[in-house]
């Protein structure tokens, strides 16, 4: 909902007497989109990750401290160290000096195990990749189905049923589902594991019986939001004289359904998609403790509890750039689906 | 606007909203909530911290309506006396976000493009840090308590806030009748004061409730990561925890405060959602027949308005 | 602008000459309709029967609720949420469609009928280019390839009289003004050659002038591709310039169907002489609306006798109770009316 509306409205109108536009200047225009929106991205990137890095200013530990322990902290060491650490410099350049780093790939390096940040991310990062990726998979696929059925079939037991399901769903945090998951399909009735984690690159099915549940868990909260969100709007569309229009016209149903009715419901269902994220990757922190997945979730805890400053940032650096990411891919989806006459969306 | 038959939605204000059944069921449980909240404590039948050695893991009883945990405690009662911690920073971050997101959102008309562009960019800053993960980076700077981690959630929520009240203000400002009123010498700032918050009263009220779910969520999720509680006292989250720990002597255990986690959580939901719809939707109102016919061209006039009745 | 002077100036039309009916099958045949709205709670088409021979323009007049609409969609199986035929058939050239099925449907709709609407933006998707829409019937329906069917599209496009027809293959439909795209519909709903054409008030929404070149059009694909047509509107004037043969609705029936010429220089029923009247009137020297007192019935109340009862000056007793039978008073020419026999209010009719 933010970065998305934000992308939107401020993307600038061509005039409408460019009327007719063949494809390749469609594309022209479809990348001045996708450019404004970077534009509008950048304020919102740098103000992100300065609060991200400010979180170690808060920080009233004394990482010079804790690294030369007890002993060794004298207030020269301690003075030399903080040299070393760069901490001597006003913030703003720290932060400067940091984001620049960071850009090359380098997050710095633990306070503690002396290990570069990006490594230590590196190494975690294709788990969370795997169940973040298949839950958006789930989502979509789930969602999308039943939001589509239960739209089709509207006021039928399947429509109820979803909207039950959906109001239910939206109640339950994910890991309580995650771990209803584990009692009833790794404890009870014992189909996959309960935990633990298998790289694509060593077994490919083992990877994928381990990355399922904590996928599905994931991808509960988000296929409601977006079967619901689809489903109003399918209805909506549905009752459009367009419809009507490409029923006359003597289309099969199918074709009405995807090509038209859905191409124009779909937009909101993708955007709630992008705005759920955010929140789904949250959910991953709790599905990597409930499974005991060794993910980036868990990479961010330990961090926490040590207060190792330089993980901890350049954790969350990575993760809102990925939602950055996703959402600028949501708007560049929905700018190529839809056009208004001025060359703006929706 | 007659009631139809489903749950009886009728227009109204805002007394309307204790006649949908779904918000009255919600009232009272949130009702039940909010007593827990102040009085969990007091009103738990046995002590949270008391350890019954001899009856681990038991299932409901009339000695223990909810059963024992792994050391014999009553469940029951942990859960009452965790209530107050759960529902209380909830309500501190629901709180925070207030403050820093409403003002500025009224505040952005008023004081031009520059101040509103940069709000916004911040809103959408906060918006694509995720909750959690900076609720728990957070915690790395600041220390690792619940009410710490709770700020940032708060701050979190405040986006939320900015957004519908600048919307709100954005529209209100744009009226016809706001330029009268300011031709005839009302000050901006009075007529804010005076109308705008009335106007954005409903939303507010919507909102809180949505975000109030999302706040006890966040809060569960994270005294279930171990953030913020101090072993032995008892949290919702905290409670799972150890469930999960113990699942296999246990496996009915971790439903117990997860049906108590969402039955708050929706509670919450249903009554923003009756707010909301207190406006009447009349969604399930037959169309009148005459509507089914499209308005074409001119209507014949009727001059003596006769229409027989059918006999 | 009376009526009369509108027919005596049409080429088409002579006074005098009947338009005999072509010896071909007809192109849709209605008989004794009854459609229900609301889930069977009233009756909204109550015994509608109509025929239109091939290449015949046909009109419908009547006003709204008088059930016009509804048949038109009824015979485009189109009907809406709640609507059901509750007796009665619908056939196209011979093939009875009344309880057709999805695929048949699918198969009728384009290829032997199709359609244009009142508002074309709203039926047009406003995300699509109105080039693609009409490559897209010549693709799937028509098996052209991507080239083929945009020359084609093109082609047609030009052929509905859209100036720079390839500037508006790439414009989407709120690029587009009302008669464009009221041409763009016709464009598409006549691409996979079919042989009957609905309009259901096609030209309410667009101004005069333009009013009168889409009749034009719709008159131009007759001559040239012998395109019949169906056409819907509350306009007699409008009608009379365009058809045939009209038929007049009212209260969910047809109370008086017959030749252009008959419907309005001989009309038998008191309902159709007003129409007349109303649609001649719009001279700007009277000084008064012409106006049929009181209003129609509201959509599916039940009547009993003739429902134009209330409201007509020549009604007597009998023509308040009993049914109403649909009389035949000339060729092609029959009227519903409980006095239709009665020579003194067919004189009376003529007079006025």
């Amino acid at each position: 909902m933010s970065v998305a509306d934000l992308v939107l409205v401020a993307s600038p109108t061509t005039t409408a007497a460019a009327g007719g536009v063949p494809s390749r200047q469609r594309g022209r225009q479809i990348l001045a989109r996708i450019g404004s929106g970077l534009a509008v991205l950048v304020p919102i990137v740098f103000i992100s990750s300065f609060i991200t890095y400010s979180l170690g200013a808060l920080s009233n530990s004394d990482p010079a401290a804790t690294i030369l322990g007890q002993d060794g902290a004298t207030p020269q060491a301690v003075a030399r160290m903080n040299r070393a650490l760069g901490l001597n410099h006003p913030l703003v350049v720290q932060y400067g000096n940091w984001l620049v780093k960071a850009v090359h790939g380098n997050l710095g390096v633990s306070y503690f195990t002396q290990v570069p940040v990006s490594t230590s991310i590196s190494q975690r990062l294709p788990v969370d990749l795997s169940i973040a990726g298949l839950a958006v998979v789930l989502a979509i696929v789930i969602g999308g189905s039943a939001g589509i059925l239960a739209a089709v079939r509207r006021g039928g037991w399947f429509d109820r049923g979803v909207t039950l399901v959906c109001s239910a769903v939206s109640t339950l945090p994910a890991f309580v589902v995650g771990i209803i998951l584990v009692v009833l399909f790794a404890t009870t009735i014992k189909i996959f594991p309960a935990n633990g984690y298998v790289g694509p690159t060593t077994s490919v099915p083992e990877w994928l019986e381990h990355i399922i549940l904590p996928g599905l868990a994931l991808s509960l909260q988000v296929s409601a939001d977006v079967a619901r969100q689809l489903r109003t709007s399918l209805v909506g569309v549905l009752e459009q004289n367009y419809v009507v229009g490409a029923t006359v016209r003597g289309l099969p149903r199918r074709r009405v359904l995807f090509r038209h009715a859905l191409r124009n419901a779909a937009g909101p269902a993708i955007t709630v998609l992008g705005y759920d994220f955010p929140l789904m990757l949250a959910g991953s922190v709790a599905a990597e403790a409930v499974f005991s997945l060794p993910g980036l979730g868990q990479l961010l805890l330990e961090s926490a509890q040590t207060r190792d400053i330089p993980v901890v940032q350049g954790l969350l650096l990575v993760i809102s750039s990925f939602v950055i990411v996703v959402n600028l891919v949501v708007n560049t989806t929905l700018n190529v689906l839809y056009r208004t006459n001025d060359g703006t969306s929706t | 606007m007659s009631a139809a038959a489903n749950g009886g939605v009728v227009t109204g204000r805002a007394g309307s909203v204790l006649r949908l059944r779904s918000a009255r069921i919600a009232l009272a449980v949130l009702a039940a909530i909010a007593v827990l909240a102040v009085f969990g404590p007091a009103l738990a039948p046995q002590g949270p911290l008391t350890l019954n050695t001899n009856s681990l893991f038991q299932g409901p009883s009339w000695h223990h309506l909810l059963g024992t945990d792994y050391l014999g405690r009553d469940v029951l009662s942990r859960l009452m006396a965790g209530a107050p911690l759960s529902v209380l920073t909830a309500l501190e971050a629901v709180g925070i976000g207030m403050v820093l997101g409403i003002a500025p959102g009224i505040a952005s008309t008023f004081l031009g493009r520059g101040f509103d562009f940069v709000a916004n960019r911040v809103a959408d800053a906060l918006m694509t840090l995720p909750s959690i993960f900076f609720a728990v980076a957070v915690t790395a700077a600041l220390g690792n308590g619940l009410v710490q981690a709770m700020v940032p959630i708060g701050v979190l929520l405040a986006p939320a806030y900015f957004r519908i009240t600048r919307a709100a203000t954005l529209e209100y400002s744009r009226a016809q009748y706001v330029e009268a009123a300011e031709l005839m010498g009302a000050s901006k700032f009075h007529l804010v004061k005076a109308h705008v918050v009335r106007k954005v009263f409903p939303n507010i009220v919507v909102t809180t409730a949505s975000l109030t779910a999302g706040a006890l969520l966040a809060v569960s999720f994270l005294t279930f990561l171990g953030i913020g509680v101090q072993p032995p006292e008892p949290t919702w989250g905290g409670v799972l925890s150890s469930d999960l720990d113990y699942l296999s002597q246990a496996p009915w255990a971790p439903f117990i405060p997860g049906a108590l986690i969402a039955v708050s959580v929706g509670a919450l939901n249903a009554f923003a959602d009756a707010f909301r719809d207190r406006g009447g939707r009349g969604a399930l109102a037959l169309p009148p027949l005459a509507q089914l016919t499209v308005r074409t061209g001119p209507t014949l006039e009727d001059a003596n308005g006769s229409r027989r009745s059918v006999a | 602008m009376a009526l009369d002077d509108l027919l005596l100036d049409d080429p088409v039309f002579a006074p005098t000459a009947a338009r005999a009916v072509p010896p071909r099958e007809d192109v849709l045949r209605i008989d004794d309709l009854h459609v229900s709205i609301h889930d069977g709670l009233a009756t909204a088409v109550r015994g509608v029967s109509l025929r239109v021979g091939a290449a015949e323009t046909v009109g419908l007049v009547g006003e709204s609720g008088s059930g016009k609409t509804l048949t038109c969609r009824a015979a485009l199986g189109l009907l809406p949420a709640g609507c059901r035929v509750g007796s009665g058939s619908v056939s196209f050239a011979g093939q009875d469609v009344t309880s057709a099925s999805r695929r048949t449907w699918e198969s009728i709709h384009g290829s032997q009928v199709g359609a244009v609407f009142q508002d074309p933006a709203s039926y047009l998707n406003p995300s699509l280019t109105v080039g693609a829409q009409l490559a897209e019937v010549l693709r799937v329906k028509g098996r052209l390839s991507r080239q083929q069917a945009r020359r084609r599209a093109i082609e047609l496009f030009g052929d509905v009289g859209l100036h720079q027809p390839e500037r508006v293959f790439h414009q989407i439909p709120a690029e587009l003004s009302g008669d464009m795209l009221q041409r763009a519909m016709v464009a598409i709903a006549i691409s996979c050659g079919p042989r009957l054409l609905i309009a259901d008030e096609a030209t309410t929404a667009l101004d005069v002038t333009i009013q009168a070149e889409v009749i034009d059009l719709l008159l131009d694909l007759r001559r040239r591709n012998g395109l019949a047509v169906m056409f819907v509107s509350h306009d007699l004037a409008v009608v009379a310039e365009l058809c045939d043969r009209i038929y007049v609705f009212y209260a969910g029936q047809v109370v008086e169907s017959g030749t252009v010429e008959d419907i309005v220089h001989r009309p038998r029923h008191p309902y159709t002489k007003a129409l007349v009247r109303v649609a001649s009137g719009g001279d700007f020297r009277r000084r008064h609306l012409e106006v049929i007192p009181g209003s129609p019935p509201q959509v599916g109340t039940r009547m009993v006798g003739c429902s134009f009862a209330d409201r007509c000056r020549f009604a007597l007793g009998p023509c308040c109770s009993g049914e109403v039978r649909s009389v035949v008073v000339g060729d092609q020419h029959e009227v519903r009316c409980a006095r239709a026999n009665d020579g003194e209010l067919s004189d009376e009719l003529l007079a006025v």
